[in-house]
């Protein structure tokens, strides 16, 4: 009898604490479940967040979702400026850090089960287009503290554009897409000014190629920019766009753009090694190298291969020529920043707002733009970083916003059969008719 | 014993509860949402929009997926093949009495522990560059120009690259298993059939091959479950952006339930459920094939 008892109780005693354990999986599978089937990557964070409840301070408390890593050079200035903030005004600040693929993949989960985040950040377009749905309206709060004022017009501009004409997210770390060159090989072949047009780029390149240089390298990540630009400055980028969703392959433009590289590709102005290098093959070990010249790619690139690089490398920057009979001028390209925005669920919008400025105004941008390299958001802090002060004059001259890749990546479907088709036109071995067919045969 | 209903439901409750929750619910529901139009995979139930079976019928019509299943159906044939050959004369090597056996055991081994990013980053970026690549060098010593100025990174190798690199690091996996295999085999068959004058390769095509079919099945559904997973070394053969080479049905459904790397394209979470779907079906149909092909329910040994 007493072992009968005793087994029961210790059976419902499992069952229970079994059941306990079951309901706070069962909690964690609702928010995976969606994902749980094709997701082999961790949905965790949405789980793991709804655990991390900042410990209230005095103050208040928020909770922080960055993109970043601790280790980075972003990571440890948004620290410092966290840390400063709790310091000065009390308030204990939940910041983590979930890196790009954490963000990408768990912050829209999170947010729809609820998860307590005040605020976050990620790629201009991303946190506006994509998770839109879930910003707060910043104008307010960017009035009461006059933020536009010291915060560059033209990012602000962005954000408002992409936002659907209401600000609601505010821009740092401000990046340029645009051909980046070593200075020195321009010195060299005698090249006194950066090319403005097409034809302009082929005489220098032709010199660059007379001195026994690369004139241009690329790698499997960037190239499909150069089509996206090339098209862009034809023909607009909303055509563009309209071009690459619609499969609107016979438009003379395409055309237009395959003869134009592949008449470079006959001229060899691109690197021997284009249609096999694998990112960052191109950048590290070509153009950091000193053996290639230009390379159309980001503002962050000079950070990206300083230690390859060297001290003595001098950079040089200018924008997508224009193209004759094209629509678009060199004051058109991607520019954005990564963005911080408010979770319109937020009961701290307020202090949110006040940590936003801490870190994309005064030191600590000044302190981000110095570990990272990058462009400062504070337009009172004028001093950019050295390496990266021949982006100045290109980012200052911007009117146009395009997209990423200008875009050339819009649809999902035929971007890796425009890379692989590109790369091989950029390498030579298919002819514009070639890479011409080669999309049509593929656009479904 | 007496059977104690009660006891049994009791007892089966909480792992009932955990399976119908943990795995029975997501497969239920990936189903379901196969079979429509989703943009966030967490939205609720409300903003999904019906659509029948337009997300397979898009699937058969759009060319990158086809290709990606065709990819994947080179990684599954050919690497298998690959794989399972050098996995199975590996573990006959080992099996066969030598020395180091532990030795050579663990080196064969030792590239399934090593991290995938770190063995891609060391293929893409040494073995195979075209400027100071291992293979480059080898060629060129052996006196083989036209060799060692293929670029195995370019679109008409890298396929080949790819399977080479994950061959390279899957062999010592199966081979394991295989040993495993051959050594639950009873000396006393192969004595006997020395004594009875077989030499070694009809030992090996008459006691150790069959006795191995259950093994066989093992491997190939292992294999078939994680080629049809085949995500991570794609995606570290073409970093950002998909390639048409290396694009497998996985990647295809990341793309689309996430989003693509740099631009915000359209997301589809019953496209990725539809997908889900598919590749199930492939690998449930693969393993009813091996199970009758490969029938050992007669042996007994």
């Amino acid at each position: 009898m007493k072992k009968k008892v005793m087994a029961l109780v210790l059976a419902s005693a499992m069952a229970v604490s079994l059941t306990a354990c079951g309901g706070g999986g069962s909690q964690t599978a609702e928010t995976t479940a969606g994902g749980a089937a094709p997701a082999q990557t961790t949905a965790a964070p949405a789980g793991g967040g709804a655990q991390a409840e900042a410990p209230a301070g005095d103050g208040g408390s928020l909770v922080y979702w960055s993109m970043w890593e601790a280790t980075e050079p972003q990571g440890k200035a948004i620290q410092a400026a966290v840390d400063q903030f709790t310091a000065d005004t009390g308030i204990s600040v939940d910041l983590q850090f979930k890196g790009r693929t954490g963000i990408r993949e768990g912050l829209q989960p999170a947010l729809d089960a609820g998860t307590n985040i005040d605020l976050f950040d990620e790629d201009i377009d991303r946190v506006n287009t994509t998770w839109g749905q879930y910003l707060m309206d910043l104008e307010e709060l960017s009035k009461a503290v006059d933020y536009e004022a010291t915060a560059n017009a033209g990012l602000i501009a962005a954000c408002r554009e992409v936002g659907g004409g209401t600000l609601k997210s505010i821009p740092y770390q401000p990046n340029v897409f645009a051909f980046f060159y070593n200075q020195a090989i321009f010195d060299e072949a005698q090249i006194t000014s950066v090319p403005t047009t097409w034809a302009e780029l082929d005489a220098a390149c032709a010199k660059i190629k007379e001195k026994g240089y690369t004139p241009i390298t690329c790698d499997d990540a960037y190239i499909t920019c150069m089509f996206g630009y090339h098209m862009s400055r034809l023909v607009g980028e909303p055509k563009t766009e309209e071009i690459v969703k619609g499969g609107q392959w016979d438009d003379p433009s395409v055309m237009a753009t395959a003869q134009a590289y592949a008449d470079f590709a006959s001229k060899g102005y691109f690197s021997d090694t284009i249609a096999s290098n694998v990112w960052p093959a191109g950048q590290n070990q070509e153009l950091a190298m000193g053996t290639a010249a230009m390379y159309l790619n980001g503002s962050w690139l000079p950070n990206e291969v300083k230690d390859m690089a060297g001290d003595d490398f001098v950079w040089g920057c200018f924008s997508y020529p224009t193209v004759e009979g094209g629509t678009d001028g060199v004051d058109a390209a991607n520019y954005g920043a990564q963005v911080l925005a408010i979770n319109k669920d937020s009961k701290n919008a307020e202090n949110a707002f006040k940590l936003i400025c801490y870190i994309t105004q005064g030191e600590y941008d000044k302190m981000l733009s110095e570990l990272s390299i990058g462009i400062p958001a504070d337009s009172n802090n004028t001093e950019w970083p050295a390496l990266i002060s021949c982006v100045k004059p290109v980012m200052d001259s911007m009117t146009t916003r395009y997209p990423w890749a200008a875009g050339a990546e819009a649809n999902a479907d035929m971007t890796p059969i425009i890379k692989e088709n590109f790369l091989k036109l950029c390498g030579g071995s298919i002819d514009a008719q070639g890479f011409v067919d080669a999309l049509k045969k593929a656009g479904n | 014993m007496k059977r104690n209903k009660g006891m049994i439901i009791l007892f089966l409750t909480p792992a009932v509860l955990m399976f119908s929750v943990i795995f029975l619910y997501p497969i239920v529901r990936t189903v379901i949402m196969s079979f429509f139009k989703i943009d966030g995979i967490t939205d609720p139930v409300s903003k999904w929009q019906f659509t029948g079976l337009a997300n397979f019928t898009k699937l058969a019509n759009t060319s990158l997926f086809r290709i990606s299943m065709w990819n994947l159906l080179r990684i599954w044939f050919i690497g298998g093949i690959v794989v399972m050959s050098l996995a199975l004369l590996f573990a006959v090597i080992i099996t066969s009495g030598i020395r180091f056996k532990s030795f050579f055991r663990a080196v064969i081994y030792l590239p399934n522990i090593v991290s995938a990013v770190a063995l891609a980053t060391m293929w893409l970026q040494y073995v195979y560059s075209p400027k100071f690549g291992l293979l480059k060098t080898v060629f060129s010593g052996l006196g083989l120009d036209s060799l060692a100025k293929v670029q195995w990174l370019d679109n008409d190798h890298k396929f080949a690259a790819l399977l080479l690199a994950y061959c390279f690091g899957m062999v010592g996996y199966h081979m394991l298993i295989f040993a495993s295999g051959i050594e639950r085999i009873s000396s006393d068959y192969f004595e006997a059939a020395t004594l009875d004058g077989a030499n070694k390769l009809n030992q090996f095509r008459y006691i150790t091959m069959p006795l191995l079919k259950g093994v066989f099945k093992t491997n190939i559904t292992m294999w078939s479950v994680t080629s049809v997973g085949f995500f991570v070394w794609s995606q570290l053969f073409s970093t950002v952006t998909a390639d048409t080479q290396t694009i497998t049905p996985m990647v295809y459904m990341y793309m689309q339930i996430f989003g693509a790397g740099n631009s915000v394209t359209e997301r589809n979470s019953g496209l990725g459920a539809a997908i889900g779907v598919l590749l199930s079906v492939c690998v449930v149909a693969i393993f009813w094939v091996c199970n009758h092909l490969l029938k050992d329910d007669d042996l007994e040994f």
